[in-house]
């Protein structure tokens, strides 16, 4: 088949996802439009900066001079086209490992294979991806076109970690209608941004004079051409959609005058002009080409019902109507901004024909395993049994994978009806909600599968029973009491059905998390232990690393430091393995890490990990999670000596759980900072100290306050580590204390510590 | 997160046929502007909104919450 690019197809099979050509490959540099060597010049002056940002709004010319520029360069390129889907990492990066595996077989392959992995390791990929190309060697271009519709946190967070690494034979290229929330500020201050805006990218009244009276031959003089270069204040879109109506008229100058004289919005009204001045047949094609965006001319035959698309298309690329050529693949794309309006002549015109194109074009994608794009365009036909009928059967793979943000995104745009009908869904997507920390979104699917129990009973099975419970009693969202008969229940059915034995691990997990806010601790050990130990945790990796975490909290209040480091830094490893470091499961992995290290007494360390934690609680709706965490935050504020911020998040606790039902544990536990803290404010109440440190004690004493050793203390005051512990010694009688985490804290409230 | 009243000026009048874009709202024109008025449920399409505005590449002078019963 010519439609397709078979290596492409091919690696697509590596990671468990099927490429569609179309999003690798560039348009083709057009001959005929006018030459702009001041973008080129601007371009190249970019050269060393990390990331090379293109940002305009629609109409811009990005793609065009960007493309131009890369053309005439001696690297090779690689060329991704983003959409809304690719907010999902894994989908992302595959993308881009593909493209730059077109530059030579192979460069990609292992970061490919990574991606394809279960769950797909992100930043081991992208680690891979930059070596491979520093390895390489020569000079490589890899160019995001529409990086505007990548919004969501954690995909942009995979585009920063890549862009720390990008090695100096790389230049990587970002279009965008949008600034990107990558921290541009900072790059810029660094000199790593080079950037190319809207006001670079207008046409001057030359280039604007070229186009319309050299390239289209419209009769013009300088006054006429200027009229119109301000009124569309060069931008590009707009004149060059004015060049196509103004070549039809006889006399174009009046027009232009009444133009500029004109208020409607230049490309709704010249768009409207432009699609007039077509010919019939063109016309019929381009408004539906236009609902389309991007197809092949077997595409186009197809849904379209003609078979002499591409006689129509040579036409249309000739003559550089709307239509741009891709490089290979066989595919075509609408000018984006073009596309809206025609889009909205067609609707106006033939109200069900732009349905009935988003349907015939679904069904074509899916026959050909583009499940996203097919997806795509059967939710704009608002055809909803067909999306979920694709879902049912994805929905394992799409969590198996890690691409919790396609499955979510996907189950949103159905109505609650089609929802409930597939409870399988209610579940898949709730716990793909739980891992993104949203739980607002979670409490709606949750919601949706309470009624599906009792609408269609017939459909829910042990496994939609025990996953709705696991996620209950991993979430613990309002109710300790509830989520622990929760978690009993599901890991019960999990442990006798079947069909429900793959939840059994995570349904394990949850139990064990809910028994530790209870407070019972002897049963979240053991339920947390069979979890871990389970024959199939290495495969069950979520549920595997949230019972690592929980074993780690155990064992940390046991006094058994040396368990509980080992569950946490296998937790870690576990998240950070499979790419979820900044998720939900991240997040409770980062609080278990901070509890261990406030149990070493690495108290600094400790903070910045739960505060970390804490903002990814932190949430429209209030959880018991967040309630513990701002708690366990306050116990470490406190033996810091941080006696004002431990207070607030005390206080910020007490206003969660205000929200909640059983909060377990927890109350006690602020109740246990609360007494701590009054003990504290007495004691710096007290005053005087009846035998004040020595000025060498008080130095090693600030120093005690960092995170260093003994014997970088000793390195840092030219003091052998023996002497160190002399003064430390000392100072552990004088402030009447027994370890380092609160002879800090005892500092901090006697004034020692200076401001901090 | 309750439901409020927005306006948005755009630069440029908008045709009905592109007004479509804005289904729900009230489209007023003049002086080289159009006003989209309408009630919006919560941020998540307050935001929608403004992705079409930027899809139309249309450019947003003005964004602003309506006291119910403040006119138009």
């Amino acid at each position: 088949m010519t439609t397709y690019d078979t290596r492409s197809a091919a690696l697509a099979g590596a990671a468990g996802i099927p490429l569609a050509a179309a999003k690798l490959a560039p348009p083709r540099p057009r001959a005929g439009l006018v030459e702009r060597p001041r973008l080129a010049r601007a371009l190249d002056a970019g050269r060393g900066a990390a990331l090379t940002l293109v940002a305009a709004p629609a109409g811009y010319g990005k793609t065009t001079a960007v493309r131009a520029w890369t053309a005439d360069r001696d690297a090779a390129l690689a060329w991704v086209t983003l959409d809304a889907a690719d907010n999902d990492p894994v989908r992302l990066w595959t993308y881009v490992a593909a493209a730059i595996d077109g530059i030579r077989p192979d460069l990609g392959r292992r970061a490919l294979r990574r991606l394809g992995a279960d769950p797909g390791l992100i930043e081991g990929a992208i680690d891979e991806l930059m070596d491979g190309i520093a390895a390489y060697g020569g000079a490589i271009d890899l160019v995001l076109d529409d990086l505007q519709t990548v919004t969501e946190p954690d995909g942009l967070a995979t585009l920063a970690y890549a862009l720390r690494r990008v090695p100096p034979n790389l230049r990587l290229v970002a279009l965008t209608r949008a600034d990107p929330a990558l921290g541009l500020p900072r790059l810029r201050a660094a000199a790593d941004l080079a950037e190319l805006r809207a006001d670079e990218l207008a046409f001057t009244p030359a280039e604007a004079r070229e186009l319309l009276v050299e390239r289209h031959g419209i009769a013009l003089d300088a006054a006429d051409v200027e009229l119109l270069h301000g009124r569309t204040e060069g931008w590009p879109a707009a004149v060059f959609l004015a060049a196509v109506w103004l070549r039809r008229l006889a006399d174009p100058r009046p027009a232009v005058r009444e133009f500029g004289a004109d208020h409607r919005f230049l490309a709704d009204y010249l768009s409207a002009e432009a699609i007039g001045a077509l010919d019939v047949e063109s016309r019929a094609f381009l408004l539906r080409a236009a609902v389309l965006r991007r197809f092949t001319v077997e595409l186009a035959d197809q849904v379209l019902g003609r078979s002499d698309s591409a006689d129509v298309l040579a036409e249309l690329e000739r003559t550089n109507l709307f239509v741009a050529r891709l490089e290979h693949g066989g595919w075509y794309r609408v000018h984006s901004l073009f596309a809206e309006f025609a889009s909205f002549q067609l609707a106006a015109a033939e109200p069900d024909e732009v349905a009935a194109i988003h349907r015939r074009a679904a069904a074509w994608l899916e026959a050909r395993g583009l499940l996203v794009e097919a997806v795509e365009h059967a939710a704009a036909a608002g055809d909803h049994a067909f999306v979920a009928g694709l879902l049912v059967d994805a929905h394992l793979a799409l969590v198996r994978t890690g691409r919790t943000r396609t499955l979510l995104r996907w189950v949103q745009a159905l109505p609650d009806g089609e929802v409930i009908a597939h409870p399988e869904l209610t579940v898949a997507a709730a716990t793909a909600a739980t891992m993104i920390g949203d739980a607002l979104e979670r409490r709606r699917l949750l919601h949706l599968a309470d009624r599906a129990r009792d609408e269609r009973p017939e459909r829910v099975g042990p496994y939609v029973e025990a996953a709705a419970g696991m996620v209950r009693a991993s979430a613990v969202d309002r109710d300790v009491a509830e989520a622990v008969a929760n978690g009993r229940r599901a890991a019960a059915i999990a442990g006798t059905e079947p069909a429900a034995d793959p939840v059994l691990v995570a349904a394990l997990a949850g139990h064990a998390r809910a028994l530790y806010l209870a407070g019972d601790l002897d049963a979240a050990w053991a339920a947390a232990l069979r979890a871990a130990d389970h024959p199939d945790a290495a495969r069950r990796v979520p549920g595997h690393a949230f019972a690592r975490s929980t074993l780690a909290l155990v064992a940390a209040e046991r006094g058994r430091p040396a368990a509980a480091r080992r569950h946490a830094d296998k937790a870690k490893a576990l998240v950070t393995g499979a790419g979820s470091s900044r998720s939900w499961l991240g997040a409770n992995a980062s609080a278990a890490h901070a509890v261990v290290l406030a149990a070493e007494g690495r108290l600094a360390e400790a903070e910045r990990e739960l505060s970390g934690a804490e903002r990814f609680f932190r949430d429209e709706v209030a959880t018991v999670h967040h309630a513990w965490l701002l708690v366990v935050l306050a116990d470490v504020r406190c033996r810091r000596g941080r006696l004002d911020d431990a207070v607030e998040a005390v206080r910020s606790a007490r206003e969660v759980m205000e929200d909640l039902g059983d909060c377990g544990r927890v109350p006690a536990l602020a109740a246990a900072v609360d007494a701590r803290l009054a003990q504290a404010a007495s004691r710096a109440a007290g005053g005087e100290m009846l035998d004040p440190p020595s000025a060498a004690e008080l130095a090693v004493l600030r120093l005690l306050a960092s995170d260093l050793s003994t014997r970088e203390i000793g390195g840092e005051l030219f003091l052998s580590p023996n002497t160190v512990r002399t003064h430390t010694r000392a100072l552990y009688r004088k402030l009447a204390v027994n370890s380092r985490a609160d002879a800090i804290a005892r500092a901090a409230v006697l004034g020692f510590l200076g401001a901090n | 997160m309750a439901a409020r009243k927005y306006r948005l000026t755009v630069d440029g009048e908008l045709s009905d046929i592109a007004g479509q874009a804005f289904e729900g709202m009230t489209l007023t024109r003049g002086a080289g502007t159009t006003l989209l008025v309408g009630r919006l449920r919560d941020q998540a399409e307050l935001h929608g909104v403004l992705q079409r505005v930027s899809d139309l590449g249309l450019t947003l002078l003005n964004a602003t919450v309506v006291d119910e019963g403040e006119e138009t």
